[in-house]
């Protein structure tokens, strides 16, 4: 299982969407499309201001945990692109404290204080450990994916409560987009994200994510946990426990493989 | 979709005929709905046995308290300076290491250079932190103390012994994203893996490695005393590092680095230096940088570039060029300046002229098997073709132990500067994370010389028994004929076994 593809799930994920009433009610229409739902869990993702936020990643193996990281990711929507810029901090384990990771468009960069040492990487380059940079890069759906609308599922959630879904498809539609195909189940009425199943560019089904831990945050109801069980090898799973939320002020010079060694993770 | 075809209604027929035909009509639409019905119940019965894969221990954990402390539209938090946290990573390391020499050698080493080394357990205390006060000002601080054991140096003797100071400096931050900097600094450019034509300041900065991959080798030298200012652009940087002479410059250890306390600053501040760079942003996902550099020896100036194709592939290079002696040449008149060759040795041709040396390689990723591999083209102008080597060769035939001193001393000179010693070589690296079993990497690097097709080489294997302990396993070896680059050289073979406990 890919630890940091949880971390995607936390960035891209924990923000992931849930829509107020108001807005589910306006958005309820018949006219909604499938990209409509995607494009409105893009204006959940960016709660319209740079955030960051700490994910706590810890993998089961055989249902016990064996490993526990965690990374700090600021977050910024290129207001260019539409997509996010992101920097991650890893804090621990010990042995990856101070690496980071800068995801900004197509330039990926690694940043080892040991080596004191930037080096390009490509989205499908793993980082350390389980970390996996290409799951982090995209979080912007609407923007690399192209929905539909399979149908109406009724579905448990990870606390095995029915859910009315949505059972939306969404197919890559350019290059950065991180996974070739993901099936998602929306929640109808508050658009809460339920189930996500994530496939590879040969249709196999790489991960399954379950969201959970709905709590109010940066002004949305967001989920803080997401499970992801590693479809190709199912006795590893992985949760993300996104916490630490805040409103920060990220300058776009933040954004460049040179500010990697300047910043500074604060309390 | 499916709501859309329950509400939809055959179209009704008086006739008995017709009754007939709306019931076969009605079940055979039936039919299809029900397994519509049908599979949309499995489907998503078959949807919600995922859930068994979840563990039972998540979930059980106590709640947390409620995290959001801001709202939308609320002030955000000014950029993270005033109250950054220390950062840093703490280890121990313990390195036991068997090398089995090669003899006889195609050139002679002198008796006085000759490794005696084939055993050695170091146990290494690393140690690099960062603190931060008031926002605007830092110290950092990274440090290596090693304890030798050796089948040939006495227990408890000075030579037991060694400290690397590898960085201590102040950071001032006068303003948001300007930076002063002054003390010893570790400074690197460069995007190859192999060899960095534009790391100026990589020269006599190496400690002895457990390892030759370059990517373990850059985690462990020396810094640089300097002073450094930056200041970060929207789109880019740019920085000046101006390096004095702080003490003459001192001879090349024949056999890895003195045993001492000694911060080494003979070695790293033997010459003055001067370093001007700039970074910038283009469209496309490419960020070229732009170097000038200036040394007691003459200019130099550079520039790297990469850019991401797809999902898996990164390409990158770099190169640097200006007027430089011979690898020979430099290497003679180095030797001269710290008395390790005497005035009897001439150069034969002190000219210098303007050389280029490149490196540009890609690195490719295999997504699903977590496979990395790269491959380099390195090319250093001022290094080894093939008529070289074939003088090389040729002069130590002749059995003078002079001319033997001059001729591994020129080798030993390249390696302290870290500048391959042949013209053109191709550098490849495979690395495997998780392979067969999770959370064990195995990696594998050859540097191939072009002209002889000897070739360094290092399979490393690697295990975190857990967050904190890593244990691993290297064997390298060095192949080629007798009278090849790899091949004449004393260390045949070497295997390592190293265990790392973090803090």
């Amino acid at each position: 299982m890919n630890k940091l593809a949880t971390a995607t799930l936390a960035l891209g994920l924990a923000l992931a969407p849930s829509l107020t009433a108001p807005i589910a009610a306006a958005w309820a229409a018949d006219t909604l499309t499938a990209q409509d739902m995607i494009a409105a869990t893009d204006k959940i993702r960016n709660p319209g201001q740079p955030f960051r936020l700490t994910s706590t990643l810890i993998e089961y193996v055989d249902g016990k945990p064996r490993d526990r990281s965690v990374v700090v990711v600021y977050a910024k929507e290129d207001t260019a692109s539409g997509q996010f810029n992101n920097l991650v901090n890893f804090t621990e384990p010990a042995r990856d404290q101070g690496k980071m990771v800068l995801f900004h468009g197509t330039k990926l960069w690694f940043y080892d204080p040991a080596s004191k040492a930037s080096v390009p990487i490509s989205p499908q380059q793993r980082l350390i450990g389980q970390a996996s940079d290409g799951d982090v890069l995209t979080v912007n759906w609407s923007r690399d994916y192209k929905a539909s609308l399979l149908g109406d599922d009724k579905l448990q959630d990870a606390d095995r409560k029915d859910r009315d879904c949505w059972h939306l498809d969404m197919v890559a539609s350019n290059d950065e987009a991180v996974y070739s195909r993901i099936e998602l189940w929306v929640e109808k009425g508050t658009y809460n994200p339920i189930k996500g199943k994530f496939y590879s560019d040969s249709g196999r089904v790489l991960k399954i994510a379950y969201y959970r831990k709905y709590e109010q945050i940066l002004g949305g109801l967001r989920p803080t946990q997401n499970i992801i069980i590693d479809a190709v090898d199912s006795k590893l799973v992985t949760t993300v426990d996104t916490s630490d939320f805040r409103f920060v002020d990220i300058p776009d010079s933040w954004f460049q493989r040179d500010f990697l060694p300047r910043l500074k993770i604060e309390q | 979709m499916r709501d859309a075809q329950k509400e939809k209604k055959p179209p009704r027929h008086k006739d008995t005929k017709g009754r007939h035909l709306r019931a076969v009509r009605a079940v055979l639409f039936l039919v299809p709905w029900c397994l519509a019905v049908s599979i949309s119940s499995l489907a998503c019965a078959d949807e919600n046995s995922d859930l068994n894969l979840i563990p039972g221990a998540v979930g059980q954990e106590p709640a947390k308290p409620a995290p959001d402390q801001t709202q939308p539209g609320a002030p955000a938090a000014p950029a993270p300076t005033a109250t950054a946290a220390p950062t840093g990573k703490t280890y121990i390391e313990d390195a036991f290491t068997v090398e089995s020499l090669r003899s006889p050698l195609a050139v002679p080493l002198p008796p006085s250079t000759a490794p005696a080394l084939e055993i050695q357990n170091r146990s290494s205390l690393d140690f690099t932190h960062k603190w931060s006060f008031d926002g605007t000002l830092d110290f950092s601080f990274s440090d290596r103390a090693n304890l030798y054991e050796e089948n040939d140096i006495a227990i408890p003797s000075h030579q037991d012994f060694r400290n690397d100071f590898r960085e201590g400096f102040v950071t001032w931050e006068p303003e948001a994203q300007t930076y002063l900097e002054a003390g010893r600094i570790n400074v690197r450019h460069g995007t190859a893996l192999g060899y960095n034509p534009t790391d100026f300041f990589k020269t006599r900065t190496l400690v002895d490695q457990s390892s030759e991959d370059p990517s373990v080798i850059r985690e462990d030298r020396l810094g640089v005393a300097m002073v450094q200012g930056q200041r970060i652009f929207e789109n880019g940087s740019a920085t000046l590092a101006v390096a004095p002479r702080l003490a003459s410059p001192t001879a090349i250890p024949t056999s890895g680095p003195p045993p001492s306390v000694d911060p080494g600053f003979g070695r790293t501040n033997g010459t003055n230096r001067v370093l001007l760079s700039g970074s910038t942003e283009l469209a496309d996902g490419v960020s070229p940088e732009f170097l000038a550099y200036h040394d007691d020896d003459g200019s130099r100036f550079g520039a790297s570039v990469s850019r991401t194709i797809g999902q898996a592939i990164v390409a990158y290079g770099e190169w640097a060029g200006g007027e430089q002696g011979s690898l020979t040449s430099r290497a003679i008149q180095f030797g001269h300046q710290t008395d390790a060759l005497p005035a009897i040795v001439v150069d034969p041709d002190p000219r210098k002229s303007f050389t280029n040396d490149a490196a540009v390689g890609a690195s490719w990723t295999d997504g699903a098997d977590e496979i990395t591999l790269n491959a380099e083209y390195h090319y250093h102008q001022s290094g080894f073709g093939a008529a070289d080597w074939r003088n090389w060769f040729a002069a130590g035939r002749a059995g003078k132990p002079l001319v033997d001193s001059l001729l591994w001393y020129t080798r030993a000179y390249a390696q302290d500067q870290q500048e391959p010693m042949s013209r053109q070589e191709i550098f490849l690296r495979a690395d495997w994370q998780d392979a067969f079993i999770d959370k064990l990497e195995i990696s594998a690097i050859a540097f191939v010389n072009l002209y002889d097709g000897s070739t360094l080489t290092q399979l490393s294997v690697s295990y975190n028994l857990s967050d904190d302990w890593t244990v691993s396993a290297l064997g390298g070896a060095s192949v080629g004929a007798s009278r090849s680059e790899r091949g004449s050289v004393p260390e045949q073979a070497n295997a390592i076994a190293q265990l790392v406990r973090y803090f």
